[in-house]
Order: structure tokens, then C-alpha cells, then sequence
């Protein structure tokens, strides 16, 4: 720990001077050694984000502000891009003496990077606030969602009234699944019903799985607890991994959703492999799925896919 | 000096306690052990299998057990009966309708002979929501009166606002270590 310290000042120290003398040797910027080095995605995103946010430079730390504030206004879409980034993008050139002619490239793809930094942002906000709101059995939006849930996992059986004992059939804990979403609140539904609507093979596969008569699991409330790990993974930044390497798409809240439905579909891979002896191994199967993914998102150059390989019979 | 004598010798050198928190799902035994453990409270999920702190309270070392309340999960409770020193039951004051479905897991429980001596502790959570019963209902309602096997008390509490939770907890401790570390 002390070790560590003195390297963490140490380096605020050099940090100058290495810059300083790699800037003269190489002629570059650390962000265009960093865009032209490092590969695209989790790997050279991250190191973009990580240069300026050490920044002392005035401008550059004015720019990271003003990005800041566009994902607090929630003003950070791809619509406003152009105003957005255009501006940011010259100040930083102007800042960093590079010229636009020259180093077109490193435009394209800083670009890029600035674009996949603040969607990140911006989508923990919103991931925020869709936890922050509590399930609200009198919203009458909620509970169509709710009902939609069931319609989509279980097609061909109604419900027989709004709060009844078939819900523990798709895994919630009692006979409303009012009280199961907690502190995970609408985002633990909408994340279900993700699941259930865009991957119906998959989810219903899983589902399936949460029946078997010995290694049966509760699918909702497992499903919660993963809403909970996704939520920490994308709180505390390991998720940019998984959300920078998604070459076709900026981080979103679909992009996360699919994060979740990733989750879901290896967490029961993985419980059906251990062949658990009851639901009580829950704890220890959860945790050591939290390492293996977090291993996974710490080696940058991870691409995450679902394989979904469903066992037809 | 027997067997016992020299476990409960051993114990007091350590002055560890094992509390085991139950009761039926979402009366908040998540919420109570990380908000005594000084977690935050506002991002918890249903707990499927157990959760299991390690705490100081008053120079006590305590191993809270907290296993999730489902009705599926509850046969599995007995697996953690064994060496409890306390038992912490908490029940949610805003949901009359399961009251019943509450006091009998609860009576079950104490006919439970690994349980026997252990102190019981009703923690009537969630004091602070409207609708909540008073402590005077539950303890009507759970028929605590009528426990001889134990010694108990009744806190009206909630993990929300933090308020009683501690007298709770004082109290037991109180009673567990005058039951177990008083032979000097």
C-alpha cells in the first residue's frame, strides 16, 4: 500500500517529464501515440480517457468539463455529435499543436474515442436513474411491462389475477413480484424483459434450465442479482471493456441491456456446470461468476458474444 | 475442568458470537446487516443463499449470518442452526398479510432443538413506512408471549432511518454474553 502511494506520487512527478521527452523523441502527442499505438477500442479508449483526465493543461481540462456537463444535460446523442465534438476535437488540436492536415487519422479516431467515453457517461446516468425508480404497482406503465413479462415467457398460460402464486413459475419469490425488484427498481424489469423480447430463444432456454427438477434456480430473482452485477460492473468501470469493444455500437442502454442478456446466459451455463446441490451454493457460484467475468473485462482485448448454441432435441 | 468449560473458556478469550438472521423474504435482513455494517442500503437485490459478515461491536467479534427468506430456501435454514448464539427475526411491520405465515416459520423455528438457549431477538423492521403495526400488534400477532423456551424482546426499528436498530442488538449481545461468558 505504501509502496504504491510513493509510485502514485512519484508519478504525478514524472509524469511531465516523460511526456516532455517522448514528445521531442517521437514528435507526438501522448494522444497520438496513444491513437496511432494502441488498438482501437477498450484499449485505446481507455488510455485516452485516462491522458485526459490526468491532463494539466487548461484547455483540454475546459473540454473534459464541457463533455461533462453535455451528459448532464443528457445533450450527449449522436445527433449532436457534430456540434459537440467538432469544436471539442479543434480545441484540443489547437492545444496539442497537431496539425489537422497531417494527422487526419488521429481526428477520425480520437474522435472516436471522445464519442465512446461520453456515451459511456451519459449512460450511467441514465442506467441511475432507471435503478433510482421503485417498481410502482399504481403506474399503470409498470405493470404493463410486468404483465408483458409473463406474456413473453410463458405464452401460453394466463394469468389468473394480478397477484397469484404462478409468478414463483418464472422465479419471483412470492405471489407479487412487486417487493423482488428493490434496490435494483425498474432496471430489474426492464433488463428481464429484454431478455425475454429480444432473445426469446435464449431466454426461454434459460428458463427451461431455472425448471430442472435438481439444479433448478429462481430465473427472476437470479435475473436481478445479475441486473445488480451489471450495474456495478458499469458503475464501477470494468464494463468499458465489453462496452468499447462493441465495434458497431456506442454505449447505450441497449448496448448495456445486451451486457445483462450476455450475463444471464453464462451465469446458467456456468450453475448448470457446477451441478449445485441446492440454492443455497447461490452465494458461492454468484461470486466466482463476478471473477471469472471480471477477469474476462480486465484483459482489454475481450470481445464478449452470446453463443447461443441452443440444445435442440 | 470438562469439555464445555474449556470451549467456553476458549470462546471468551475471542468473545465471538454467531447471530443468525431469518425471517421471510423482504422484511429486510439484507438491508439491517449492511446498514450495521455501514453499507450503503439503497442497491440490494433478493438474497438468493446466504450472506455472512464479520463485525466489532463493543469488543465483541460478531458473525452475522444472513440467509435469504424465500419460501423455497427456507428448508434450508436448519443447515445454519448449528453453535448460534442468537437469533435475529425479523419481520416486516407493513405487510399484515403474511403475519400469520409469519409466526408459524417463527414458532417452528424455536421448537428447533440446535436453537435451544440461543437468544431471540424480533426485529420489527420497517417502523418508519405508513401502515406499519406497532410493536404491541406484532408481539399480539407472533404471539411472543407465550415463549418460555427463550429468553426475547420485541424492537420497533427500521433499517431505513437506523433508529432502535442498535438497542436491539445491545440488548442481545448483553444477553448472549451473560449466558455465555460469565463463568469466571
Amino acid at each position: 500500500m505504501v509502496f504504491f502511494n510513493l509510485w502514485s506520487v512519484l508519478q504525478w512527478y514524472l509524469r511531465p517529464f516523460i511526456k516532455w521527452f517522448l514528445r521531442k523523441t517521437t514528435r507526438l502527442c501522448e494522444l497520438q501515440r496513444i491513437c496511432y499505438g494502441d488498438k482501437p477500442g477498450a484499449e485505446r479508449s481507455r488510455n485516452v480517457e485516462k491522458s485526459l483526465m490526468l491532463s494539466r493543461t487548461r484547455d483540454v481540462k475546459q473540454v473534459v468539463s464541457y463533455l461533462d456537463n453535455t451528459v448532464l444535460e443528457r445533450s450527449f446523442v449522436p445527433r449532436n455529435f457534430p456540434e459537440i465534438l467538432n469544436p471539442s476535437v479543434a480545441i484540443i488540436l489547437r492545444a496539442k499543436k497537431i496539425n489537422p492536415k497531417l494527422h487526419e487519422l488521429f481526428i477520425v479516431s480520437f474522435r472516436r474515442c471522445l464519442a465512446q467515453i461520453w456515451s459511456y457517461r451519459l449512460l450511467l446516468e441514465e442506467v441511475e436513474e432507471m435503478r433510482k425508480t421503485h417498481y410502482d404497482s399504481s403506474l399503470p406503465e409498470h405493470e404493463e411491462k410486468l404483465l408483458k413479462l409473463w406474456s413473453l415467457l410463458v405464452p401460453n398460460e394466463d394469468l389468473e389475477s394480478r397477484v397469484t402464486k404462478q409468478w414463483q413459475y418464472i422465479g419471483f419469490q412470492g405471489d407479487d413480484p412487486k417487493t423482488d425488484f428493490r434496490g435494483m427498481g425498474l432496471l430489474g424489469l426492464e433488463n428481464l424483459l429484454f431478455f425475454a423480447s429480444e432473445y426469446p430463444q435464449a431466454s426461454s432456454h434459460v428458463l427451461s434450465h431455472s425448471h430442472h427438477p435438481k439444479y433448478g434456480y429462481t430465473y427472476a430473482v437470479v435475473g436481478i442479482n445479475l441486473t445488480s452485477m451489471a450495474y456495478y460492473l458499469l458503475k464501477d468501470g470494468s464494463a468499458k471493456t465489453y462496452m468499447f469493444n462493441a465495434r458497431q455500437y456506442l454505449p447505450n442502454m441497449n448496448l448495456f441491456h445486451k451486457f445483462y442478456c450476455y450475463l444471464f446466459y453464462e451465469f446458467d451455463k456456468m450453475w448448470i456446470e457446477s451441478k449445485p446441490e441446492n440454492m443455497m451454493e447461490f452465494s458461492i457460484i454468484f461470486k466466482k461468476f463476478e471473477n471469472a467475468i471480471r477477469n474476462e473485462l480486465a484483459d482489454p482485448a475481450s470481445v464478449f458474444r452470446i453463443n447461443i448454441e441452443v440444445d435442440t432435441i | 475442568m470438562g469439555f464445555l468449560t474449556i470451549l467456553k473458556k476458549l470462546r471468551q478469550k475471542e468473545k465471538e458470537m454467531r447471530i443468525l438472521m431469518l425471517g421471510l423474504d423482504n422484511a429486510g435482513k439484507t438491508t439491517i446487516l449492511k446498514r450495521f455494517n455501514g453499507e450503503p442500503i439503497d442497491t440490494i437485490s433478493p438474497t438468493l443463499g446466504f450472506n455472512i459478515k464479520t463485525l466489532e461491536h463493543r469488543g465483541f467479534k460478531l458473525n452475522i449470518w444472513d440467509v435469504g427468506g424465500q419460501k423455497s430456501l427456507r428448508s434450508y435454514w436448519k443447515n445454519y442452526f448449528e453453535s448460534t448464539d442468537g437469533v435475529a427475526w425479523v419481520v416486516d411491520c407493513a405487510d399484515a398479510r403474511r403475519l400469520a405465515a409469519c409466526a408459524r416459520e417463527l414458532h417452528a423455528l424455536l421448537r428447533e432443538e440446535r436453537l435451544a438457549g440461543a437468544s431471540l431477538l424480533v426485529l420489527a423492521n420497517k417502523a418508519d413506512l405508513p401502515g406499519a403495526l406497532s410493536a404491541k400488534d406484532i408481539r399480539e400477532a407472533l404471539d411472543l408471549d407465550s415463549i418460555k423456551s427463550h429468553h426475547w424482546r420485541i424492537v420497533h426499528c427500521s433499517a431505513v432511518t437506523g433508529e432502535h436498530l442498535l438497542d436491539g442488538m445491545d440488548w442481545m449481545l448483553d444477553d448472549i454474553a451473560s449466558r455465555i461468558f460469565s463463568i469466571d
